[in-house]
């Protein structure tokens, strides 16, 4: 039966085959451009830490200008960053299970092996509870404890890349690596790791790679290491040393709570509430109470990561293929009923009219099929089009996770195309299967 | 032309119309709101930033070791880029415009945050600042080299007197000259205006205050600073080249990272948005192709499967022009009663669209411009078939299929 109504589909198709091609064509196109946007929104929309995403929180408070909210578009939320002393205050209370205090900055790594040319590393400078909250994985050796984030204590962790470039791939732990003017002994390397979005920091980008090294915290006070994500001060401070800096109300600090159940989410909006109230009462923090924790999910949300452009592209890309289907219908159900005196035969000599829906069916499931594979194809090469063009130095990282062709795609597009074809099809099908035979078994 | 006939023969059998309208329809929908993005994206990419780009490079270096001497290599690598031939001026600045990185503050026109507030990002440079960037000073005058000061790292203390951008001066003084009025910082510290730059573009593109750009003369800190090239028109490639040779050869303490054009920077910043104009032209494109070819292909086969009934007509008397004309007119019916229904569609899109991403309001000379392309495709791809169809011979009427 199957083969059957298969070569009866060819040899339709065969028929008309310029028809034939321009409905695949029409199918493909529509599937090429919902898969190149739905690649692109679904490496956007993606979950960078499933396991653990709803444990852990971004911790934010409003400790913004009575004047004016910390974003004027959005003035319910508050500020994503925190002034040094809230993040000393909430890291050193241990309200949370596990919570990591960090920020993004810089120094020149300087090679002990010759030939490799020193190089402006980005290092991350955090506590030491980074590691094991965001299950960032080691190939060599371990991070470091809350000892050495106080000393604070000359030990880094080197990126994978870091480890490739710097000591060419070998287990460094133990050696030495010069940044800035220090040294610093490495005790762990990673393995190759780079969660997209990067959810813990999206000051700079919200696809950009993991940074190169990581440092204990408290070299960040010690060496006062630059700030390399953003700083925002709304009060004239009028400071003159690091110190004064600390003590402003610059907000520049990233703040994570790992809160495991519902309960010590509670808990833990509690506390800061309560600190911040107290805060309140010493003159600080003049906006109405207002302190958010995010989980990673909300916190994507919240930072617009999935950008307005790819929701309108996902719309336009939606109609196209609408487009595309209209085109399809019409074309088949102009061949269909132009073949009707051949299905009124077919009727006439026993033929049931759910064989004939049946067999024209598989004609659209065939076409259906074509246009997903050639749609397929024709997004690949649009996906490496994409790359090609916009792909810069500055860039590469990011789009080519972006462009990057995954299975769940591939199975949504055929599925697509499938279900593209059946709906496309039904009603010229249906309506070629209510065919009296007889009106056309008379011109005959 | 009577279209009576063209009308009551579309009743027998609309499915095939409806079809072709709404597909035409849907297309006038995304082109028109698709067109609007693109040229709005065109309008931000092409705006005048006021700094002269395609001669401009930044010199990126951090210190290494201890032979770094602040100020003093600092202005010792000025000197070198400056001796080299091509090069028009130089300075050492704090950030790169349309880079999507750098500082702001806010001063105000009386002292405790009293008064009109402006918003500047700032960039600090010395004397050649002005100069580095190529932008042009409506009114007053530059700072010399004496006002440049290099405060201690954490410092918060101001320059004594600074350049403001037009944008600048109207929030701050609307309907007034801003030219040597007195402004203060955040901690009420006094601020000089010298002078007003015409039109200046800073770090953030994105910002609706994009042009709210305020010059420092102030040496940047180290952690920030990178040097800023202005060379002679068409040498700049060959300038970036004799920059970095002779820098790596000065021994002073500090790495050269990388050196970078303006234009490329500002390609990259704006890289999105030509991706998105782009994506949406290929997607028009792709869509008045399509529309295209499924009305040729339509209307083709519908000439094919009524060749009998127009060789009945040409037997009966009906010229070639006639049958011409009768498949155009129906075709042009069909189109005309999708755009109509289109440009319902098109104005619904455009709607969620604003309201939903923010975007602005659809502009009603758009869907005149869709119209006209629409009507123009489907005609052209209506043209052979319809002149397919008047070459059918009237012979034809007297055999059977």
């Amino acid at each position: 039966m199957f083969a059957y109504d298969l070569r009866l589909a060819l040899d339709s198709m065969k028929r008309h085959p310029g028809l034939s091609a321009l409905m695949v064509l029409a199918i493909a196109l529509g599937i090429a451009v919902c898969t190149v946007t739905f690649t692109i929104y679904h490496a956007m929309a993606t979950n960078p830490i499933p396991d653990k995403s709803s444990q852990l929180y971004a911790v934010t408070l409003d400790t913004w200008s009575a004047e004016r909210p910390y974003d004027d578009e959005k003035p319910e939320i508050p500020p994503q960053l925190l002034t040094y002393r809230d993040a000393m205050y909430l890291h050193g209370a241990e309200a949370a299970p596990r919570s990591v205090v960090m920020y993004k900055s810089g120094a020149l790594l300087v090679p002990e092996r010759t030939g490799v040319k020193p190089f402006n590393a980005e290092l991350r400078v955090t506590s030491h509870e980074f590691f094991p909250m965001f299950d960032v994985p080691f190939q060599y050796g371990q991070g470091w404890d809350a000892t050495a984030d106080q000393g604070p204590q000359p030990v880094v962790v080197l990126s994978h890349e870091t480890n490739e470039k710097v000591f060419g791939g070998e287990n460094s732990v133990g050696r030495t690596v010069k940044l800035g003017k220090n040294e610093y002994r490495v005790v762990g390397v990673l393995r190759p790791w780079a969660p997209s979005p990067k959810f813990f920091d999206l000051n700079n980008g919200s696809f950009e790679d993991p940074e190169d090294a990581y440092i204990p915290y408290g070299w960040g006070k010690t060496l006062e290491l630059p700030v390399y994500g953003n700083t925002n001060c709304w009060k004239p401070e009028g400071g003159e040393t690091y110190q004064d800096f600390l003590n402003s109300e610059c907000i520049w600090l990233q703040f994570w709570a790992e809160l495991p159940t519902a309960a010590d989410r509670d808990k833990y909006q509690a506390f800061v509430d309560n600190y911040a109230r107290s805060q309140k009462a010493a003159g600080r923090m003049p906006r109405p109470l207002n302190n958010r924790l995010y989980d990673v999910a909300q916190w994507l949300d919240r930072n617009e990561v999935v950008q307005r452009d790819n929701r309108v592209l996902i719309g336009i890309a939606l109609m196209f293929l609408g487009v595309c289907l209209v085109n399809v219908v019409g074309l088949l159900l102009a061949k269909f009923l132009n073949a009707a005196p051949l299905t009124g035969l077919r009727r006439a000599l026993g033929a049931s009219r759910r064989d004939i829906v049946r067999q024209h069916m598989m004609e659209v499931l065939v076409i259906g099929l074509a246009g997903g594979v050639l749609g397929l194809l024709l997004a690949v090469g649009g996906l490496a089009g994409i790359r090609a063009i916009y792909s810069s130095d500055f860039t590469r990282s990011s789009y080519e996770r972006l462009t990057e062709i995954d299975p769940v795609v591939v199975l949504i597009t055929l599925g697509l195309s499938l279900l593209a074809g059946v709906i496309a099809g039904l009603y010229p099908s249906w309506r070629i299967g209510r065919t009296a035979p007889a009106v056309y078994l008379k011109t005959q | 032309m009577d279209i009576k006939p063209i009308l009551s023969s579309l009743r027998r059998s609309p499915t095939g119309a409806i079809l072709v309208s709404l597909q035409i329809a849907l297309a006038l929908a995304i082109v028109v709101n698709s067109l609007f993005i693109i040229v709005q994206r065109f309008e931000k990419v092409n705006r005048d930033p006021g700094i002269d780009v395609p001669n401009i490079f930044f010199v990126g270096w951090v210190p290494a070791t201890d032979k770094f001497q602040g100020e003093v290599t600092i202005r010792e690598d000025l000197a070198v880029l400056r001796s080299l031939p091509g090069v028009v001026a130089a300075t050492v600045v704090n950030a790169v415009p349309l880079s999507g990185g750098g500082s702001s503050t806010s001063m105000y026109t009386e002292p405790n945050e009293k008064g009109r507030r402006g918003d500047m990002n700032y960039f600090q440079v010395d004397e050649q600042g002005l100069d580095t960037f190529g932008v042009k000073l409506a009114e007053g005058r530059n700072f010399d080299a004496t006002m440049v000061t290099k405060p201690a790292r954490n410092s918060s203390t101001s320059p004594a007197g600074i350049l403001v951008t037009r944008d600048v001066a109207r929030d701050m003084f609307p309907g007034e000259s801003a030219l040597g009025k007195t402004i203060y910082t955040g901690t009420s510290q006094p601020v000089t205006i010298l002078g007003i730059i015409d039109r200046m573009h800073g770090s953030w593109p994105g910002w609706d205050k994009v042009g709210n750009v305020a010059l420092f003369p102030v040496i940047s800190d180290e952690t920030f600073a990178r040097y800023m090239v202005r060379a002679r028109p068409g040498q700049r490639d060959s300038v970036m080249k004799a920059a970095e040779d002779a820098l790596s050869k000065v021994d002073n303490g500090r790495v050269i990272l990388r050196v970078r054009s303006q234009e490329y920077v500002a390609a990259t910043t704006y890289a999105d948005d030509r991706a998105m104009a782009t994506y949406l032209g290929v997607v028009i494109a792709l869509l008045l192709g399509i529309s295209a070819l499924g009305i040729f292909g339509l209307a083709a086969f519908n000439v094919s499967t009524r060749t009998k009934q127009i060789g009945t007509r040409r037997a009966v008397g009906a010229r070639r022009s006639d049958i011409l004309r009768y498949f155009l007119v129906e075709n042009w019916l069909i189109t005309t009663a999708g755009v109509v229904v289109g440009c319902v569609l098109a104005l619904l899109l455009g709607y969620w669209l604003s309201t939903t991403f923010e975007l602005p309001r659809l502009k009603l000379y758009y869907l005149v411009v869709g119209v006209g392309v629409l009507w123009v495709v489907s005609l052209v791809a209506a043209l052979r078939p319809a002149r397919r169809a008047s070459m059918v011979s009237p012979a034809i009427a007297t055999r059977t299929v």
